[in-house]
């Protein structure tokens, strides 16, 4: 059995720094096999995790990929905060007509993590809030 | 600079054609400058706005909260949307949030033009 290919970053609260797990999803999934779009789309989901551990989490923000080529290829993501937590449930779905009539235009991260991610398991509680995405490459 | 670099080119085209040709990475700030000057062109009396993203990778939540403040501007006036040349990731991303319904969507800037200069 094949052992995952890892790569765990420890990201520090500045701007663009979601940019720096978006890069390693692509240089991780290019590395073991992924294409191209399935990336763009798990980077997107990343980025996404990123900005909501910045915004609304606290501390370092833990990533950690791992590539699973052992048959068919997944990835799998954590994303990692220590911030006050929150209620995932809590979070509405958004939907475009009444955001294009809200004054709040916001709110489509965790939608967006949800439709591009084939699993996306929140745990969440005071000083720890863990983010964890898998996605499978669809195709040949 | 980096593919994620962000660059903004707007063009006033002949008629209401406003063209705003963005590169690099969509986030906060190139949203709130794509905005703007999609705002500037409304106001100068553009009523169809295309935004071409041949050279955008990633848009993040944040950029497409903003974008969907320029959507909401133009439907105001009764005017048109267009976006062309969507990275695969990009047109999913629209395609969740149920973009197409409010906009117009082309595969390249050719056929846009094309299609947005011709008569109303």
């Amino acid at each position: 059995m094949l052992e995952p290919q890892l790569v765990r970053l420890v990201l520090p609260r500045r701007p663009h720094v979601e940019l720096e797990a978006g890069q390693a999803v692509e240089t991780l999934g290019l590395k073991a096999g992924f294409s191209r779009d399935t990336l763009a789309e798990v980077r997107l989901a990343v980025v996404e995790a990123c900005l909501n551990a910045l915004e609304y989490g606290g501390g370092e923000i833990e990533v950690e990929l791992a590539a699973h080529t052992d048959g068919s290829p997944w990835l799998e993501v954590r994303v990692v905060d220590h911030g006050p937590g929150f209620d995932p449930d809590s979070v509405p779905r958004p939907q475009l007509r009444s955001k294009l009539r809200a004054e709040r235009k916001r709110g489509w991260g965790l939608e967006l993590m949800r439709r591009l991610m084939d699993e996306v398991e929140i745990n969440s509680r005071p000083g720890r809030t863990q983010v964890r995405m898998i996605r499978r490459q669809r195709g040949g | 600079m980096t593919v994620d670099t962000f660059e903004l080119r707007v063009e006033s085209r002949d008629g209401s054609l406003g063209m705003l040709e963005v590169a690099g990475y969509i986030n906060n700030e190139a949203g709130e400058a794509i905005a703007r000057e999609a705002r500037r062109l409304i106001e100068g009396g553009h009523h169809t706005l295309l935004l071409d993203l041949a050279a955008t990778r990633i848009i993040n939540s944040i950029g497409i909260s903003l974008l969907l403040e320029v959507l909401e501007q133009i439907l105001e006036i009764k005017g048109t949307l267009a976006f062309c040349s969507l990275s695969a990731s990009i047109t999913k991303t629209f395609q969740i949030m149920g973009l197409s319904q409010y906009t117009r969507i082309f595969p390249d800037r050719a056929t846009a033009l094309t299609a947005l200069s011709g008569p109303a």
